[in-house]
């Protein structure tokens, strides 16, 4: 397996993509969709399916606004900013869609089964329990790869309430740990 | 170390963004099994999310097929530089037309302190607008908090600059001045908008509040310029006023923008 490219390479990517290089866009789509993927997953608890459509629509924006992209600057918090976005859009349409079709197909789906990974919680599962704007800061400082200056820009926020937010989750995530292990018999 | 230092630790290590936890952390991991599980369960496995790979091939396609090269979008200085330019443009045109009664009969303490307040609100602004429009700017005050604090301490600083006095034709005055002024926030308004197309524009409703105070405040520095009367109410409803209708009209646009799905098109093709 390929190993996923450097920070810097993205940036030479982005800028290339830019430029209209045909290699660009299969490149940056192979790096980025991964997290990309688990970044939707992680929120809202969204269904494959769901996830692959915001994916996709991510994608399309990115496209759309690639000239807003300056070269130099990082790459990752301007992708997860736009990613974000195209969350808080999607989840906004699932909830009218759900709110009109609740008595057909389109039941809320239920909750992940607790999947377990060698006795430690699946990603998924663990973040599930953190209040949203937590979940959203450690699934991009874990599956993103992103360094809190990243996950700052991309929020909005400064470095400080990015590092509060961590930190409150991280000691949340320990505690419900510490509790799972106790309760297991 | 113990388990809390290993939690500080690890945002430090996010902090930096460097690729390997510090050797003291991985000493203390290697006896605490509390630890070890802590950090398993926090390194998810990327590759078990991949796409269907017809998914990202479909997306490729999507994406080169007339895949066109595009200008990067102007440095932020740049921008800074063209949204001050014309909202300095607007309001010197407003001077012209309109005259400078109003800093003739201010004190120069009223005048100074108005002329800063309103310079360092749209320049905040501007800044705020600027970063919006490259996604994942940096943001040193939160875009959606800033209108709202802009339009706060603009209301604190005129009722404790001027006085409340009884005005004998409140409405007629204050008619006439926004028909005086109010040409102006429209006049910004159109550049303002051209240059924000340029930009992303993820969240309209943000960016739309925040140019529209912009806009709005245009017309509240050629009013404060060439508007005579002194009465803080006349000064909070007829100055300030536009700028804060220049704010909810924004919002209300970036609200139609969104429920209707559409974005603020780039305009790079």
């Amino acid at each position: 397996m390929a190993p996923p490219p450097s920070i810097a390479s993205l940036d030479c990517l982005m800028a290339c993509y830019q430029q209209a290089d045909p290699e660009a866009p299969a490149a940056l789509i192979g790096a980025l969709s991964p997290a990309l993927l688990r970044f939707f997953r992680t929120q809202d608890l969204m269904s494959r399916e769901q996830a692959d459509d915001l994916l996709q629509e991510t994608w399309l924006r990115i496209h759309r606004v690639r000239h807003t992209y300056r070269p130099g600057q990082p790459v990752l918090p301007w992708v997860y900013a736009i990613a974000r976005r195209v969350r808080v859009d999607g989840y906004r349409r699932i909830r009218r869609i759900r709110a009109h079709e609740i008595a057909t197909e389109m039941l809320p789906e239920s909750r992940p089964r607790f999947e377990t990974r060698n006795s430690v919680p699946a990603f998924e599962t663990l973040v599930a329990v953190l209040p949203e704007a937590q979940r959203e800061v450690v699934t991009m400082l874990k599956a993103g790869g992103l360094s809190l200056e990243e996950v700052a820009r991309a929020t909005s926020c400064t470095v400080g309430a990015v590092k509060q937010k961590a930190s409150r989750a991280y000691e949340r995530l320990r505690r419900l740990l510490q509790e799972e292990k106790n309760e297991l018999p | 170390m113990n388990c809390r230092d290993v939690e500080r630790s690890l945002i430090e290590h996010e902090k930096s963004g460097a690729a390997r936890l510090p050797a003291r952390v991985q000493k203390h991991m290697l006896t605490c099994d509390r630890c070890r599980e802590f950090m398993r369960a926090l390194n998810p496995s990327i590759m078990a999310d991949a796409s269907a790979p017809e998914i990202l091939r479909q997306l490729e396609d999507t994406l080169t097929a007339g895949l066109r090269p595009v200008r990067p979008l102007a440095p932020a200085r740049y921008l800074f530089a063209a949204f001050a330019v014309i909202f300095i443009l607007i309001v010197a045109a407003g001077v012209y037309r309109l005259g400078a009664a109003g800093i003739s009969v201010m004190s120069p303490g009223q005048s100074i302190a108005m002329l800063c307040a309103l310079s360092a609100s749209a320049g905040l602004l501007v800044y705020s607008l600027v970063h919006q429009m490259a996604p994942g700017s940096q943001h040193r005050i939160s875009p959606a908090r800033l209108p709202v604090a802009v339009i706060a301490l603009l209301a604190l600083l005129m009722t404790g600059l001027f006085q409340f006095q009884p005005e004998r034709n409140f409405w007629g005055t204050g008619l006439a001045c926004l028909r005086a002024g109010g040409p102006f926030a429209l006049l910004a308004a159109v550049p303002f908008w051209l240059l924000l197309r340029r930009g992303a524009g993820l969240s309209p409703r943000v960016t739309g509040a925040a140019a529209g105070l912009l806009a709005g405040l245009v017309t509240t520095s050629a009013q404060e310029i060439y508007c005579p009367i002194l009465d803080a109410s006349h000064i909070l409803t007829w100055h300030l006023g536009v700028a804060l209708l220049g704010a909810s009209i924004g919002l209300a646009a970036g609200f139609a923008a969104e429920a209707a799905g559409k974005r603020l098109r780039p305009a790079h093709r």
